[in-house]
């Protein structure tokens, strides 16, 4: 399977990837430049923490090998595609029951934001056919898709 | 689930104001700190550059230029010139207006408060008229004059003002600065997209900036505010939340113009404005200090006891006096007027009215100041702030329209010392500096430190650094001078009170006690970083000294904005050791670092101390002035 | 190899698709008394009209026959251990080599009154409790539901979205005893009656008598108040479906008893989900159907991840977290914090966080049930209690996966097994 690699040790918490995050998935089509970063629709999937230490710790999904969120998911919304490895989120077979954010261990997942209907979840940007949005994004390079 | 707007607040140096942000309804700048907490690297260390549209382009180890070819000295250097020369432009804005405002009173022959401050720098500019009002019409020309010449002309004060050894330094790193507008517009010129690239000269332009700043817009505002304000007078007054009294129609002031209020703040107490304010319910009319300007008030108090209740707090308690709800409109006409004032003001339907365009905020009306007009516009401003009163809390508002009141009368402190100005200070020790002189070179204080600037929430939370650093350094016997935000922080803690001489150590605890005084001793506005200077050239000379010899050094532990960084470039080019608590979006250059906190002790003999820790500071600090002393072999 | 699985819900789906992913070829037969798969944690949704009764399923609609599974629908009538055999009402005998029961639970109707014999008395249980309630519910003006546990409000939900005039009685002195303290579940109980619902708190059902059509019309409470009624909806709990397992050989005790490979006492008999008592979460019951699935696969595994006191909610768009233990004891250091949109509260014992309620914001609170399953002492981070994140125990394994990394000192758990992605 692939996965999304970060080196947090490269990381200067600029929220490139969380930007590029918000413009893969945003609703209305449009660049960069015009993305709204108002817009509480705007969600990304990754996170940049900060450690204690003033370093930055990415929070990116690792579409796990034995998904807790997968194994929570009582509607089948989340599951694991045995091809490609992804945890894939079928949002209109969502229960909204949020098991999946209980049971991720590294609490990368959360509700939406407005609505409270739906997983925030990366989804390798698998609709663009491209490298995730993330990827292209980071001015460090220090996120990038490994064979794994 | 409780009302409160959000738990999550920032720290705060005031405990109990931090107790009553956590609890508010209301939004403030507490809570989004915490929202904000994870910064982008590249715009901590100053090497993101958006001078042009090839931009935004940040320094990485595989992108160690930009596009242009700028590394991070050039990007850095740039970026912190065009904040140093924005820093400087909003001085001198202040300056310009002030003594444009001194100007106008003299050529009406009124409102001169304070002559011997007027005779004082007569003297200095060598002006020498019969006329007390043409006096000072040509002090404030002469400032004035200064300000607008070219950039190619150095200004003509700068010499009566400087302490001669500064000069002759300055003049030989050839930075003495040019019409100090000009310099502002050279300043931002240099640092547009592919002009300069040599961060040293750059640098050397800060400075030069630096001076300009300090000597017009802080030594000078104060100066020129002597004379129509009235000059400082020590006294004990009431600081914090507590000096909001709800019987009266209250104007929380912000800004740093002072002067702009002479009219109004005259008006307002008298009788026929006050039995307006009495037939809408209230007692009267009140100013609530908030920001430099409610410092510069707090200052000269002595002469407005009627209309001025207290200084309530710093620009981050704006929002705090504003949520007691018993604020009725407030008056800005400069920073640090934060835009989170907005939205709070309109939840609980206070006016906002700007006396300055350059402050102009979004929702605020603008009644702009003007000196021919100044009765009328001044009765405008009264019966907009009447209204406001009637219609929140006045005595015909129905109940479901009246604000609710969320006071608290218990915090701040009744006794702090305030009026303290290189004047009145020299007067209490008996009309000269020896008695100091004597007290530092006994050694029963072991230095002095100007503990000056802003407020910030970030450097450990809100005048947490500031806070502790003053303790940390009275500790250990070095006595406290501050200037601007940083005062209404530390004034509302309660160290500026004569008992807080119990925090002190035991030689300066000796010394406030005999003399019943604090061991920090509060300046004002930030503006009065000037006055902290003349303190400081008066004990030089005093000793026989230059200035970097002195047991002095300076802190801007909780710098906040571009003006800061101005002031501090003055500093620097005082020849002064300067702490702060955050760097100034510079460590991206190896170059900028090694000058700031280098190079410059052969330049100008000034240094930068960056360190976010409040013991280490004071150490730091301690030990340079150890050494200044040892060198002085006292 | 001949694998037969009763029961479609999530343990015994699970299995099925675990055995399918081990073992290529096996033969694989699911036998159950519903009519297709569904998720009963969204029959609410059925109730509501949300969804139909296909969309409450949580495999997808090609499930059987992708995963060539034989379907086989039926109730259970014996299961002959001596000779391998399953047989159903229906007549049909199964054969099997390795038998998995996941029959699940049936609805606990109290003995009060007449509630067991009554035509319009219902548990929330299966697809066919819904659509039964929903026929009913159709002509039904007043609709009292005893209990306010999830069941119980998740049945409020569904039919106060359609107009129907709910009431609910508790005997507990707040709703959702089980899951929260009374100021969380205040919040929740003040969202209902601002939707309609009508709550009796502290009391009991004592009396209901069946009318001559088969109808209980009024229901009277401890209190003496008689509540009219002309549908009622029991959700006072699940217990074990086990009822055919009364003439066979495998050992029952509160449920079906197994070990830690999922194994009866009868070789080649193994049981996973509610069937076994052993906790009524779903997350639960999928890691005892792959443990189960496992092991009559022959890969030796163990069931460990047994911590089951943790919920999700979510009405009205109000979201809240519990893990742990909610109720105060002695010693216990309280942690809350609360504000218009928030409330929290933890309950810490030793420095060891053993409980926890999140209600408003969940978003990345998946970190509090690893460590307050790990017993993960966070004494030194009080000062930012609420604050702590992954980002405070972070590290990185192999491939990229994320691994807690936890001081020597901070560690209080004697099981020193570490749970990777």
């Amino acid at each position: 399977m692939r996965r999304i690699i970060v080196e947090y040790e490269k990381c200067d918490g600029c929220k490139n990837c969380s930007a590029a995050c918000m413009q893969a998935h945003r609703k209305t089509p449009g660049t960069i430049y015009d993305l709204d970063l108002t817009d509480p629709e705007n969600e990304s999937r990754n996170y940049i923490l900060k450690g204690d230490d003033g370093t930055y710790r990415p929070l990116f999904c690792r579409h796990c090998d034995e998904p807790e969120c997968v194994m929570s998911c009582m509607s089948g919304a989340l599951q694991k595609d045995p091809e490609t490895g992804i945890v894939t989120y079928d949002e209109t077979k969502c229960g909204s029951c949020f098991m999946c954010v209980m049971n991720c261990p590294f609490g990368v997942l959360e509700p939406d934001r407005m609505t409270k209907k739906k997983v925030i979840k990366c989804d390798f940007c698998m609709s663009d056919g491209q490298e995730p949005n993330c990827v292209k994004s980071c001015p460090k390079g220090a996120i990038h898709v490994e064979e794994v | 689930m409780n009302q409160c707007y959000g738990c999550t607040t920032c720290e705060s140096a005031d405990k109990p104001l931090e107790g009553f942000i956590k609890n508010l309804p209301l939004e403030t700048s507490h809570h989004r700190v915490e929202g904000q907490s994870t910064k982008c690297a590249f715009g901590l260390q100053g090497v993101c550059c958006r001078l042009c549209s090839n931009g935004p382009c940040r320094i990485t180890p595989d992108a160690p230029r930009g596009i242009c070819g700028a590394n991070a000295d050039t990007i850095v250097a740039r970026n912190f010139l065009r904040a140093v020369a924005s820093g400087s432009g909003c001085y001198i804005h202040v300056v310009e207006n002030t003594a444009r405002n001194v100007k106008n009173a003299a050529q009406k022959k009124s409102g001169i408060k304070g002559e011997g401050a007027l005779n004082k720098l007569a003297a200095l500019f060598e002006i020498e008229e019969e006329d007390m009002y043409v006096r000072a019409e040509k002090v404030a020309d002469a400032v004035l004059a200064d300000l607008y010449l070219p950039e190619y002309e150095k200004m003509k004060l700068v010499k009566k003002m400087a302490y001669a050894p500064r000069y002759e330094n300055w003049e030989k790193l050839g930075i003495l600065p040019g019409g100090a507008k000009s310099e502002v517009c050279h300043g931002v010129v240099k640092c547009s997209t592919n002009l300069n690239s040599d961060p040293v000269d750059m640098l050397k332009d800060c400075l030069k900036l630096g001076i300009s700043t300090g000597i017009y817009g802080l030594t000078l505002t104060n100066l020129l505010n002597d004379i129509v304000l009235g000059e400082p007078k020590l006294r004990l007054a009431p600081v914090g939340l507590r000096v909001i009294d709800p019987d009266y129609i209250n104007i929380m002031i912000t800004g740093h113009q002072h002067s702009m209020f002479t009219y109004l703040q005259e008006r307002l107490t008298d009788a026929d404005i006050t039995e307006k304010a009495k037939q809408a319910g209230a007692k009267g009319f009140k100013l609530v200090g908030c920001t430099c300007v409610g410092q510069d008030l707090q200052l000269r108090g002595a002469h407005y006891e009627d209309v001025f209740d207290g200084h309530a707090g710093n620009n981050y308690t704006s929002e705090a006096i504003l949520a007691t709800g018993a604020i009725d409109a407030v008056i800005s006409e400069f920073n640090c007027t934060l835009p989170g004032i907005e939205p709070i003001c309109d939840e609980l339907k206070i006016k906002q009215l700007c006396i300055d365009s350059v402050a102009k905020k979004a929702n605020a009306e603008l009644e702009e100041f003007d000196f021919e007009n100044r009765e009328q516009v001044t009765e405008e401003i009264i019966d907009k702030v009447l209204l406001s009163y009637k219609e929140r809390r006045g005595a015909d508002c129905a109940s479901e329209e009246r604000v609710e009141l969320n006071l608290m009368e218990e915090h701040g402190n009744e006794r702090t010392l305030t009026g303290v100005s290189e004047g009145s200070l020299k007067e209490f020790l008996g009309g000269n500096w020896k008695p100091l002189v004597d007290l530092i070179v006994s050694g029963d204080i072991k230095g002095v430190a100007g503990v000056v600037g802003c407020s910030n929430l970030t450097a450990g939370g809100h005048d947490v650094l500031t806070v502790e650093l003053t303790k940390e350094l009275i500790a250990r016997d070095i006595i406290v001078l501050t200037a601007g935000c940083s005062s209404g922080g530390i004034e509302n803690c309660g160290l500026m009170t004569p008992e807080a001489a119990q925090f002190a150590g035991p030689k300066l605890r000796a010394v406030c006690e005999k003399l019943g005084i604090p061991p920090v001793l509060n300046f004002g506005p930030c503006l009065a970083i000037g006055r902290l200077e003349i303190v400081a050239t008066e004990l030089a000379e005093t000793i026989g000294v230059d200035l970097p010899q002195l047991p002095l050094v300076l802190s801007a532990a909780q710098w906040l904005e571009e003006q800061a960084l101005a002031d501090g470039c003055f500093g620097l080019a005082l020849g002064l050791p300067l702490h702060l608590g955050l760097p100034p979006f510079v460590t991206g250059s190896g170059a900028a670092v090694k000058i700031l906190t280098e190079d410059m002790k052969e330049l100008t003999g000034g240094q930068v101390i960056i360190n976010p820790d409040a013991k280490e500071s004071a150490d730091i600090l301690e030990k340079i002035i150890l050494e200044k002393r040892d060198a002085l072999h006292i | 190899m001949n694998y037969v699985i009763i029961g479609t819900g999530a343990a015994g789906i699970m299995a099925a698709k675990e055995i399918r992913k081990l073992k290529k070829d096996a033969q694989i037969t699911m036998i159950s008394a519903d009519e297709q798969v569904h998720s009963r944690c969204m029959l609410h949704k059925y109730l509501s009209h949300e969804r139909t009764a296909e969309e409450l399923s949580f495999v997808e609609e090609d499930f059987f026959e992708k995963n060539q599974i034989a379907e086989v629908y039926g109730h259970i009538e014996v299961i002959d251990t001596a000779n391998q055999m399953v047989d159903t009402k229906g007549g049909e005998s199964i054969c099997y080599d390795k038998l998995l029961i996941s029959t699940g639970a049936d609805s606990f109707i109290p003995p009060v009154g007449d509630l067991r014999k009554a035509k319009n008395v219902f548990g929330l249980r299966h697809l066919k409790d819904a659509q039964e309630i929903d026929k009913m519910a159709e002509d039904a003006e007043k609709i009292l539901i005893i209990g306010s546990g999830l069941v119980g409000l998740d049945a409020a939900y569904g039919l106060i979205e359609r107009g129907k005039k709910v009431t609910v009685v508790e005997m507990a002195e707040q709703i959702l005893p089980v899951q929260l303290d009374a100021h969380a579940a205040k919040t929740y109980q003040e969202l209902f009656e601002q939707a309609g619902v009508q709550f009796y708190l502290g009391c009991k059902a004592e009396g209901a008598v069946c009318e001559a059509d088969g109808m209980i019309r009024a229901v009277t409470l401890d209190t003496g108040k008689q509540l009219l009624c002309d549908l009622i909806i029991v959700a006072a709990g699940v217990r074990p479906a086990v009822g055919f397992l009364e003439k066979s050989e495998i050992e029952v005790e509160r449920g079906i008893k197994v070990n830690s490979k999922m194994e009866t006492n009868v070789p080649n008999v193994y049981a996973a989900g509610d069937v076994t008592g052993l906790s009524g979460i779903w997350p639960n019951a999928m890691k005892q159907g792959q443990t189960a699935a496992r092991n009559m696969c022959g890969v030796g595994t163990e069931y460990t991840d047994t911590f089951a006191a943790k919920n999700t909610i979510n009405f009205f768009g109000l979201v809240t977290l519990c893990l742990g233990r909610i109720r105060q004891e002695e010693g216990d250091e309280i942690f809350v914090e609360e504000d218009r949109n928030v409330y929290r509260r933890l309950i810490m014992k030793d420095g060891v966080p053993e409980g926890i309620l999140l209600q408003g914001d969940i978003a990345h609170s998946g970190i509090w049930q690893y460590m307050i399953k790990s017993k993960i002492d966070i004494s030194s981070m009080k000062n930012k209690i609420f604050k702590i994140t992954f980002a405070d125990f972070y590290g990185i394994g192999d491939r990229g996966k994320y691994v807690w990394k936890i001081d020597e000192k901070m560690d209080k758990k004697t099981d020193k097994s570490r749970q990777n992605a």
